[in-house]
């Protein structure tokens, strides 16, 4: 549970949280490829992307625990907006959809950009954003760039692979970040970006009812320049890398397990096998 | 000025359309002839759509992740424990689940049986030994029927209970001297001022255990749609139905032992003076009977989805079991015999669900008013007959596919099949479902 030191912190913190999520080719549904080995996005149903789930459960327990409002904000195709829909109905106050045609084919940096403008035009509506907050990555790119790059555009600090939100105070963070084979303790100065790893928050399942309120409320779609997107710096034009071709790895790898009860002979069959694969041995 | 009102154009060309059969409109300087409305109708119109809306579609996402997540893993353990574990039951309750059909008022969702359907089949997908199935459709379906019967001050007490899924609704009619044959109950409701006292006891109760025990399941435990006469001398005409909780003083319960959906118990209870309000009563004096045939309806349509779905399910679960079990140097799945097996048991298996959602569709139909009672029923009838048969016959060559391993008690296509077994008699035996389809279809006078 996030605990809230309001002495250290006299303003007493609503925070205003904004989740970015992705709506992403339903995991479950097996993939469908164009030509040069790319998703095909069109044809597959969208969901929610699963690392985002753990993000909007990450901010609506700090709602919960501290008072605020969640806004998600999504860039995407305007045929995504179902998708969407389940962040409403796991408690997301408010929605916004980015979509534009200009913004087609932007790669991670563009896309950052462009999710960037939404903050910087929500930040002036409500005054202040206290946390950005999204999954670690997505599912059907896997980059982990766009949180770290967004915090970049917004000149805010980052810490990725959040484990748990330990404590907001005194207008600080307290998280614990997954490293590998273990742990991190880091207090970061709020507004900051967080990445948030499926490790220790389990995401919600919607109530029935909460599925049909929101699939009466309202998603506010904005275009690039209702948030006032350079729109030379997005859509494929505007983003530095390209995909130039996709395909499975082959892994060429194999195990092979040498027993023997004598070692010596042990080590001769293992260096044997091995000159027989054309490995040079001295 | 007048601001021509088209709102009011429009419907009133739209009425004229759908009475008449020949229409002329003269527009510009042509005539137009519009013939047979209906046929255009039918031309233009799609009369059957299997699509389902995205709200649907939606609800169900919810419950099947529910169902794969907390269900599906702890099947074995309902055999086991013969207990459904009651933090599944309370989680349902939270995601709205025994709300389902009851109206917005009462604190429902007040959907309607085709999306209860939908709902049920991913809890049934989760579990096809459909100890949850029963769960959720006995109480969907009374509770329809206690809430469209029942007082005003009984919605605001029980079904407001029931929506929250803080209370359970069973159904009680079978006794130990009857079953099929309603009229041969012998309880005895007697009025006395504002009060009824019953005397009796019912037989074969599915959540007997899950009613008496207040806070385990249910934070109120729960209690039966109860047939009883009023006034025996006339017959069926003399049934009236009362709602009894069974945490009542003096209620007796006992258990029997199922073959199968061991999670939700099933037992008889007696009734010893038992006085309950009169506001507790479902409809008026007289109607019993008449009410129990339209709740057996809705539990039976909800009944043929079930068993179409479990077999469905559990033909799955085989597919892969014979996919990799090998016999003669192949596996299993590439004998052809089994695949003309596999072929026609999942085609009949096709039908009987689609016809599970004709007979959803046949109850939405009459809350709509679009058709009548004994429609209702000559469908419903066909579906739960087709439905259990179909299934039991599909199991059962799902279960020998698996070889021995087939028998063993946790397997769940032997589940599955103790399961639907249960439908040969429960909600009205298959005997009397071919009773009602002969009874609509010849008339009532060949019908004794
Ligand atoms: C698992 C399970 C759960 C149940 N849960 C409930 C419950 O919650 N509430 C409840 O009230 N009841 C419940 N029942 C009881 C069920 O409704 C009865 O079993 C059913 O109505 C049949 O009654 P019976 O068992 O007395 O059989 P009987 O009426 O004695 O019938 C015996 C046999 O004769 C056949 N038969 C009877 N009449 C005719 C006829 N006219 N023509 C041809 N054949 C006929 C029947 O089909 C049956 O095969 C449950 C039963 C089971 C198995």
């Amino acid at each position: 549970m996030v605990t809230v030191n309001s002495k250290q912190n006299p303003s007493s913190e609503r925070l205003n949280i904004v989740v970015l999520v992705k709506p992403v080719p339903d995991p479950k549904e097996p993939p469908k490829f164009k030509p040069d080995g790319t998703l095909d996005r069109l044809s597959m149903k969208l969901v929610m992307n699963p690392y985002d789930k753990y993000a909007v459960e990450a901010a609506l327990q700090l709602r919960e625990a501290l008072g605020g409002i969640v806004i998600g904000v999504s860039m995407a195709p305007p045929h995504a907006i179902d998708a969407l829909r389940e962040a409403l109905a796991m408690g997301v106050d408010e929605f916004i959809l980015l979509s534009d045609p200009r913004l087609a084919g932007s790669d991670t940096l563009a896309t950052s950009y462009a999710l960037s403008m939404v903050v910087k035009k929500l930040w002036s509506k409500l005054g202040k954003v206290d946390l950005v907050l999204c999954g670690v990555e997505s599912s059907d790119s896997n980059t982990a760039h766009i949180g770290p790059e967004v915090a970049e555009w917004l000149g805010l600090p980052s810490v990725s692979y959040v484990d748990k939100i330990l404590e907001v105070s005194g207008g600080y963070v307290k998280v614990k970040k997954l490293i590998e084979g273990g742990y991190m303790v880091i207090r970061v100065k709020m507004p900051a970006v967080l990445t948030i790893a499926g490790t220790s928050y389990t995401p919600r399942i919607p109530t029935l009812r909460d599925v049909i309120t929101a699939r009466r409320k309202q998603i506010t779609t904005l275009n690039a320049d209702d948030v006032s997107i350079d729109t030379s710096k997005v859509g494929l034009l505007g983003s530095p890398t390209r995909v130039i071709k996709m395909w499975a790895a082959e892994i060429k790898r194999r195990g092979k397990i040498f027993t023997d009860t004598d070692i010596d002979r042990l080590i001769d069959n293992f260096l044997a096998e091995l000159r027989k694969d054309g490995v040079k041995l001295k | 000025m007048i601001k021509p009102d088209y709102e009011f154009a429009k419907r009133s060309l739209v009425k004229l359309l759908l009475e008449v059969d020949i229409v002329l409109i003269y527009l510009n300087t042509t005539w137009l002839l519009l013939l047979k409305w209906n046929l255009l109708i039918e031309v233009f119109c799609m009369p059957v759509d299997f699509a389902i809306t995205k709200e649907q579609e939606e609800l169900k996402a919810v419950v099947r992740e529910f169902s794969e997540k907390y269900i599906a893993p702890r099947v074995v353990e309902f055999e086991e424990k013969q207990m459904i574990p009651p933090e599944i039951i309370r989680e349902m309750a939270r995601l709205g689940l025994f709300g389902v059909v009851i109206p917005d008022k009462y604190d429902g969702l007040g959907l309607d049986p085709i999306t209860a359907g939908l709902v049920l089949e991913e809890i049934v997908r989760g579990d096809p030994e459909c100890s949850l199935a029963v769960t959720f459709l006995v109480h969907t379906s009374w509770g329809y029927i206690a809430c469209k019967y029942g007082s005003e001050e009984f919605r605001e007490d029980v079904i407001r209970k029931a929506a929250r899924g803080d209370l359970w609704i069973g159904i009680a009619t079978t006794e130990p001297g009857a079953g099929s044959d309603l009229t041969g109950i012998s309880t005895i409701a007697r009025r006395e001022g504002n009060e009824y006292v019953i005397n009796g006891e019912k037989a074969y109760i599915s959540g007997v255990r899950e009613a008496r025990e207040k806070g385990t399941w249910f934070k109120e435990g729960g209690g039966h749609v109860t047939l009883t006469y009023t006034d025996k001398s006339k017959g069926h005409r003399g049934m009236t139905f009362f709602f009894i909780p069974l945490t009542h003083p003096k209620i007796t319960t006992r258990l029997e032992k199922e073959i199968g959906r061991k999670g939700w118990s099933f037992g008889s209870f007696t009734l010893n003076d038992v006085r309950i309000p009169e506001t507790y009563r479902i409809g008026d004096e007289g109607r019993g009977f008449y009410i129990a045939m339209e709740g057996f309806d809705h539990a039976r349509a909800y009944i043929a989805l079930t068993c179409a779905v479990a077999a469905k399910r559990a033909i799955e679960i085989a597919i892969d079991y014979i996919k990799q079990r090998r016999a003669f140097g192949q596996p299993i799945a590439k004998f052809q015999g089994v695949q003309f097996q596999l072929a026609t048991n999942w085609s009949r298996l096709e039908a009987a669900h689609a016809l599970a959602y004709k007979a959803l569709w046949a109850l939405k139909m009459e809350q709509e008013g679009k058709i009548g009672r004994f429609e209702v029923t000559k469908i419903v009838a066909s579906a739960k007959l087709f439905a259990v048969e179909t299934a039991k016959m599909a199991l059962d060559d799902a279960m020998r596919w698996m070889g021995a391993f087939g028998y063993t008690e946790e397997n769940p296509v032997a589940l599955a099949w103790k399961a639907v077994k249960s439908y040969d008699w429960a909600e009205g035996s298959s005997d009397i479902m071919r009773l009602i389809v002969a009874r609509e279809l010849l008339g009532r006078e060949y019908i004794k």
